[in-house]
């Protein structure tokens, strides 16, 4: 490791200098641009040697005879020129957008885009470049065709679902694999303590501002190299690496503020006493006789969502350097980033580095290495099913109490100024705890390439993907759990929860690539991958603190509940081939295999098999073919299978665990045997056509696709009677159908620039068949049906269940249900499937404009046809079932009288035949929204020139400035049960997304 | 060369990887036994007894919020929909609580047919070990179906742990069930031990308690006093001085069986049935009015103590009062009984007056008086039959409040329609049951058709 350490040095401290050198000179312009393009950076390849075009696009450099000049601007495509002495050297630079012979990586190998036969939607940095993204997997968000992002909520370090072509595996998750660097990395939620609904997200631990490219693999001809681990898609991501040329050093800093998109319309203290009082009297008691008078219960009217919500900040500063010569190239990079919750006390703050290196041991021989390293702080609330949580309890405090006492104390436990239960004074919720998770992850990969020849090499890669998690929490005495709940004892609680995981992951391919002839070019590649994890973890909790000053688990006076576990070590063992074939650029086709052994499967079952094919047809090359129109045209089609293997360890044995008895220990039913269970399969089927009009000008793709899942693995419910809640099975068949367009146009070429990205989607879900056509129900429960959402056959999954609310009598006002089974009763047989959150269609467009230093882009994206479920509406319109919560303005228009036509019926205090869970909460959640709006100015070279920078940016950036929905709830892009697959888009007291704006300063060093 | 370079690396490599990529892909569980090594040696029988233990520990809370919530004693003061519809008395088969009872039975049915299926065959054992632990399962089983049965009717009698036949088994007839129940008891009190460590496991003495329960619920009322009157006659329990002990201490000198919880296995601040959580911690549930005016009653004297009050909870529909009876787990009344002494002179004083014994020195005149001079309550003079009936529904709830007997009492007397009918406009006769849980029929074919009537 020495020599390309000693290279970096080098690089970084050494100038290179020539006396033989000539004076080069020249214009660079560009196609759309013959005026000369400003600002472009000439570089003698291998040096640090470079000058930067004048406003004209002129430049003048010395540079010895037949050298090569490296021009490259932001936007553009890099380009390299031998210089051989001509006397004027013109360059035309070409645009990044249409770029066709851009490389996607794809698993273990590369293709040229335009050779693709599968389905890939790459996302480039560009696209992302000014939004201030906390992970990546948002930066996927509106920018791919078929892939469909939620954040869960505005909640900085939040869950995030990621859908690629649907749900395929309910077990799998609602993540797809992501592969770093060619790293698999962790998703998901990592800290072990429930928040009431949001989780943390694994991903939020690398930077989005170290991705130099994203590729969303989307068939199984593509997916199938990650075969067993591959049904929910595979997100391909590659980190920025050293480029050849002299160090640049770039500096980039953004400062933002946050908001709430939203806040809800509740009642105020007076118009929620006229309200609670009717609701007393309709039950025939006395308002009086339950302290609800008007001028004194209504004497304080405090806005709970003003206390606990505030304009949160964002700051976010990076430094990265990049640079190299023809044997080693690196790139480095630090940032931190801070952004304040727009809940108090909430805030999320991470310290990222990377380093990659490259080095080029000999001409055979090269090494690749990549290490980033992240420490985040997340400043947790809780919320949303929490009684006790923020942003939940705000919502639904009584505007009676008061936040603060006289002397501005928080309110605490057992005061007059706030009564406790069921609700907890939101600000003393959101300031007195500390749930302090920090997390550390260490990602970190060797890669050593050995060519025997120009055909042959072997690659091997070991890497680990460590995260250790370390939430440590202390509620105190004034709180909740520290204060109220007696089991506690009142005197503070503590819980400090570590967690270690690694994810060691190893693989050597052999690739073989050789052109037969002039037309038959073949290339192959076989491999073997071993993937393991190893996880700890360990908790304690302590309780009676002498005091809130001592917060820590040594000072409690009872250590009561502990644990420490070290989960037996799960493995996927594989090998894998393809084989691709070229005939004279018109006949591709393609061939794939991957066999998985996973520990997660009995003897029976233990390995999976998962093959693909895939071919296309290049219409353009073929002779027959004469066109100046279409540059480029392509058909292909891929069928073959992924799978599914995530259902926990030793799921296929019968086990014990243990059990306590009256301070014994002994043991318990854990799991029911089940030796035939095997893996879940994905039949994929793919079309699509790819299409460049104009030398590129218009590029476009259209997939339709067919993906059929069979053996869904899930637990398969048992009756009680067995002892077991069910057993882990294979019992449903799933498809998702779907179509897919995206189009890349440049709309204007010339001194106004203008590109266009626009793709959208539709899924098409359907829960073929269960086991025992049994519906299994998830979600939350609910008032008189079963569970808020279903899997049941012929429906898509997690449609929403519920009553058919038909309306409100106008004699008694009371609600109307249909009674569907017609026996004169309204109870759980009734219920039916009230709605979806599956959007009928989805996407985004962005549009990106340059005119001289001036850039502008806006990015709208949309969800159609999707449902909410506005659950928080079954307490903030809950027809006078208990009147400890705070009603929406919905109750507004409520029945009062005989002939009122509404849709809220009466309030009437205890009664819940009013509030049964029905579709009178379901929403359209369809929205657009401009999710970024970006403004940047490049200042000119004759400014950055005095100022010794080679670039100055200054940018203005924001996000959900504007959302269109007709969505009554504060958001309709929210989800409380964050890591669900069934029972996405439920709104349950969830924080709304936030609006950021911001603005920012790019410097690069000369 | 150039070929074989590779060649060899990739054979070299293969080997490396697969050679332990077989061991790898078969992890040994960690903190887990797999089902075969659960009970094949002497020393895993205590292990799997407490297991019971914990299975069965679980019916005990679940009875009392069926037993005293289903009734007249409890008012729902919190925000789960499962309290909700049993304050409200619109009970669904959907109900949480419901369902949660059905499994806590059917998982110690399910422990209690391993033990009798394996422990037979393991070698080794002492007899007497053998016997404690087979008797231990009977019983527990046993006393299982006498709650599903009085709970949900004729339920579906298992007695294998053989998965398919009970994925798809249909409900028994009440009168099999009950042969079941009176087996069990009959194996296990010949089998268990005269005295046990503690009240905290089943001893002879239990099992009488649970024969004299049994008959009482049956109107077989010689049997009911018989058995209870053996109770009584043990020697092995006298009734605590104090009234105050049975709410703040946990192996009180009354007590037969209860379900222990130390401090590091209390279920804490979650789980479906931590009483404590509800009726303290959360105050999901609180007493109803007129449960607090009857405990408030001079008859009712020092059981008074069942219940707390605090002023800083009074507001609107909240009394500001709570039940006292179960503890946290760093108070020593965390425990929730199933058979005490007190209870066994409510047995033999009903049994007493239903046999026309009601007054006299050894009659349910003088076993009420027992409790009631305990009580620090005023005696009761001499009554008629019918009086002393009604004198007896309401000594049960003093001093029985919060144990979960109310509901069951009211529905084997019959009173269940009048009582409830005054307490609740929504009362219906068909909740003299609880529905068999929805998700059961969902699941077990032979069920389905088979739910209680008015569910």
């Amino acid at each position: 490791m020495i020599r390309p350490l000693l290279a970096v040095f080098f690089t970084l401290f050494f100038f290179f200098t020539n006396a033989q050198a000539q004076l080069a000179t020249g214009r660079v312009t560009s196609a759309s641009d013959p005026n000369g393009l400003p600002g472009v950076n000439v570089v003698l390849k291998g040096t640090t040697t470079g000058v930067i075009t004048d406003i004209e696009g002129r430049f003048s450099l010395e540079v010895p005879a037949n050298s090569t000049i490296i021009f490259s601007f932001v936007g553009y495509k890099s380009q390299e020129v031998v210089y051989t002495g001509q006397t004027n050297l013109n360059v035309v630079m070409q645009d990044e957008a249409r770029e066709l012979g851009e490389i996607v990586v794809m698993g273990y190998s590369s293709v040229e885009k335009r050779d693709i036969t599968g389905s890939v939607s790459s996302v480039k940095a560009s696209a992302f470049k000014d939004i201030s993204l906390n992970g990546i997997d948002q930066a996927l968000q509106g920018q791919a065709a078929g892939v469909q992002v939620t954040q869960s909520s505005g909640t900085p370090g939040g869950g995030i679902s990621v859908r690629i072509r649907g749900v395929t595996s309910i077990s799998a998750g609602n993540r797809p694999l992501f592969i770093v660097d060619g790293i698999p990395v962790e998703t998901g939620a990592l800290s072990g303590r429930s928040f009431g609904g949001q989780t943390d997200n694994a991903l939020s631990l690398i930077n989005p501002n170290d991705i130099e490219s994203i590729e969303v693999l989307k068939d199984a001809s593509t997916q199938a190299a990650y075969g067993s681990r591959a049904s929910n898609g595979v997100v391909v991501i590659r980190t920025k690496r050293g480029k050849d040329g002299k160090t640049k050093i770039t500096f980039d800093v953004q400062r933002g503020l946050i908001d709430p998109v939203k806040k809800l319309e509740l009642l105020n203290a007076s118009q929620l006493l006229e309200l609670q009082r009717e609701a007393v009297t309709n039950s025939g008691q006395s308002a009086d006789g339950f302290g609800l008078i008007p001028g004194v219960t209504d004497g304080v009217d405090t806005d709970w969502q003003n206390e606990v919500l505030r304009t949160g900040i964002l700051q976010q500063y990076q430094l990265s350097l990049t640079g190299g010569d023809n044997n080693t190239s690196y790139y480095i990079s630090a940032a931190y980033r801070d952004e304040e919750g727009v809940q108090l006390n909430n805030k999320f703050s991470r310290l990222s580095t990377v380093i990659n290196l490259d080095q080029k041991i000999s001409e055979k021989f090269s090494l690749a290495t990549n290490l980033s390293i992240s420490r985040a702080l997340n400043k947790r609330v809780k919320g949303d099913n929490f009684l006790d949580g923020v942003y939940s309890g705000a919502v639904k405090s009584l505007p009676y109490f008061v936040p603060y006492d006289e002397n501005g104390a928080i309110v605490g436990p057992g005061s007059s100024l706030y009564a406790d239960f069921p609700n907890f004074n939101p600000v003393g919720q959101a300031v007195l705890p500390r749930f302090d998770v920090v997390t550390a992850k260490l990602l970190g990969g060797i890669n050593a390439t050995y060519a025997f020849s120009s055909e042959l090499k072997l690659k091997a890669q070991i890497s680990l993907d460590y995260n250790n998690v370390t939430e440590d929490n202390y509620e105190s005495s004034q709180t909740a759990i520290g204060g109220v709940l007696s089991s506690v004892g009142g005197q503070g609680y503590g819980v400090y929860n570590s967690f270690t995981g690694s994810n060691i992951n190893s693989f050597v391919t052999l690739s073989y690539a050789k052109s037969l002839s002039e037309k038959h070019n073949i290339n192959a590649l076989v491999g073997g991958e071993i993937y393991q994890t190893f996880q700890s973890s360990g908790s304690v909790q302590g309780r009676l603190f002498p005091s809130d000053d001592f917060t820590y688990i040594t000072s409690a006076g009872i250590v009561d509940a502990g644990s420490s576990l070290k989960s037996p070590p799960t493995a996927i063992v594989s090998l894998f081939g393809e084989a691709n074939y070229d005939f004279d650029d018109r006949i591709l086709a393609k061939i794939s295999f991957r066999a998985d052994g996973s520990s997660n499967f009995g003897p029976n079952n233990k390995f999976g098999y998962f093959p693909a094919i895939s071919a296309g047809w290049r219409l353009s090359e073929e002779k027959f073919f004469k066109s100046t129109l279409i540059t480029d045209l392509k058909v292909r089609g891929s069928f073959g299978y992924t799978g599914n293997e995530r259902i926990g360890a030793f799921q296929y044995l019968a086990t014990w665990g243990t059990a306590t008895y009256n301070g014994s220990s002994g043991v318990t039913p854990n799991n029911v045997d089940n030796p035939n269970v095997k893996w879940e399969t994905t039949q994929d089927l793919n079309v699509g056509a790819d299409i460049a009009l104009w030398s590129g000008r218009l590029q476009s793709s259209i997939d339709a696709y067919y993906r059929k899942t069979f053996d869904l693995l899930l637990t398969r419910p048992y009756p009680s009677t067995t002892g077991f809640g069910g057993v882990i099975d294979n019992i449903g068949d799933m498809e998702n159908r779907g179509i897919e367009f995206s189009l890349t146009t440049v709309n204007l070429e010339g001194p106004l620039r203008w590109t266009t990205n626009l793709n959208i989607s539709k899924n098409l879900n359907k829960v073929l068949f269960l086991a025992d056509s049994i519906p299994l129900y998830r979600g939350y429960s609910a008032e008189g049906v079963d569970g808020t959402n279903i899997i049941k056959e012929g429906e898509p999954l997690g449609s929403f269940w519920g009553m058919n609310f038909l309306g409100v009598d106008p004699a008694t006002g009371d609600a109307i249900y249909e009674d569907r089974n017609g026996d004169g009763a309204i109870n759980n047989s009734d219920a039916m499937v009230i709605g979806n959150s599956q959007p009928d269609f989805f996407g985004g467009i962005t549009n990106t404009l340059g005119y001289k230093g001036f850039d502008l882009s806006f990015f709208f994206q949309f969800s159609v046809g999707n449902d909410v479920l506005n659950f928080s509406k079954s307490t903030l319109v809950n027809m006078g079932a208990d009147i400890e919560n705070n009603q929406s303005v919905d109750a507004l228009r409520r029945w009062k009288e005989v002939g009122d036509i509404t849709d809220v019926p009466r309030y009437q205090l205890s009664s819940t035949l009013n509030n049964l869970h029905s579709n009178r909460l379901l929403e359209d959640g369809s929205y657009v929204r401009l999710k970024n709006i970006s403004i940047g100015y490049n200042l000119p070279s004759r400014i950055t020139n005095k100022l010794m920078l080679e670039q100055l940016r200054l940018y203005c950036t924001a996000t959900n400035l504007w959302t269109y929905t007709k969505y009554t709830g504060s958001d309709p892009e929210v989800s409380t049960l964050d890591g669900s697959v069934s029972s996405q888009g439920i709104d349950f007291f969830t924080l709304p997304q936030v609006k950021t704006i911001a603005v920012g300063i790019t410097a690069t060093l000369r | 060369m150039k070929g074989k370079n590779p060649i060899r690396l990739i054979i070299l490599w293969a080997l490396l990887l697969f050679s332990g990529s077989c061991d790898i892909l078969e992890p040994e569980p960690v903190d887990l036994l797999t089902n075969d090594l659960v009970l094949n040696e002497p020393r895993d029988v205590g292990n799997v007894e407490i297991g019971l233990y914990s299975a069965f520990r679980n019916i005990a809370p679940a009875t009392v919020i069926a037993g005293d919530f289903t009734a007249d004693m409890l008012l729902h003061n919190g925000t789960f929909s499962q309290y909700r519809e049993l304050g409200t008395k619109q009970i669904s088969s959907a109900n949480a609580s419901v369902a949660a009872l059905w499994g806590a039975i059917y998982n110690t049915v399910y422990i209690a047919n391993f033990i009798l299926e394996r422990l037979p065959e393991v070698p080794g054992v002492p007899a007497a070990q053998r016997n404690q632990v087979m008797g231990t399962a009977h019983f527990l089983r046993g006393y299982a179906f006498f709650v599903a049965m009085y709970t949900f009717g004729g339920v579906p009698q298992v007695i294998t742990t053989d998965i398919e036949t009970n994925r798809n088994i249909p409900r028994a007839s009440e009168s099999d069930i009950l042969n079941l129940i009176i087996d069990d008891y009959n194996e296990a009190l010949v089998t268990v031990p005269d005295e046990p460590v503690n009240a905290g496991y089943v001893g002879e003495m239990a099992v009488r308690a649970a024969f004299a329960r049994l008959h009482l619920y049956l109107g077989q009322w010689t049997e009911a006093a018989a058995f209870a009157t053996q109770v009584i006659d043990s020697e092995q329990y006298e009734l605590e001085a104090e009234f105050s002990a049975l709410v703040n201490e946990d192996f009180t000198d009354e007590a037969i069986l209860e379900v222990g919880y130390t401090q590091a296995d209390d279920p804490g601040t979650s789980g479906n049935f931590g009483l404590n959580n509800l009726f303290v911690g959360r105050r999901e549930i609180i007493p109803s009015n007129q449960v607090i005016v009857a405990l408030a009653s001079s008859e009712s004297g020092d059981r008074f103590s069942s219940m707390t009050f605090d002023l800083a909870n009074l507001s609107g529909s909240d009394n500001g009062w709570s039940v006292a009876k179960y503890g946290t787990a760093d108070a020593d009344n965390n425990n929730v009984v199933v058979f005490r002494l007190g209870e066994m002179y409510l047995i033999r004083a009903e049994a007493r007056a239903q046999l026309d014994n009601v007054t006299g020195i050894t009659s349910a005149q003088s076993d009420i008086n027992v409790l009631r001079t305990r009580a620090g309550a005023p005696t009761i003079p001499s009554v008629t039959k019918s009086q002393m009936l009604s004198l007896i529904e309401s000594e049960r709830q003093y001093e029985l409040a919060f144990e979960g007997h109310r509901w069951y009492d009211l529905v084997r007397t019959g009173r269940a329609s009048q009582v409830m009918t005054a307490f609740s406009p929504n009362w219906r006769n068909d909740y003299e049951l609880w529905p068999i849980p929805q998700r059961e029929i969902q699941n077990n074919p032979a069920l389905v058709g088979n739910q209680n009537p008015g569910y």
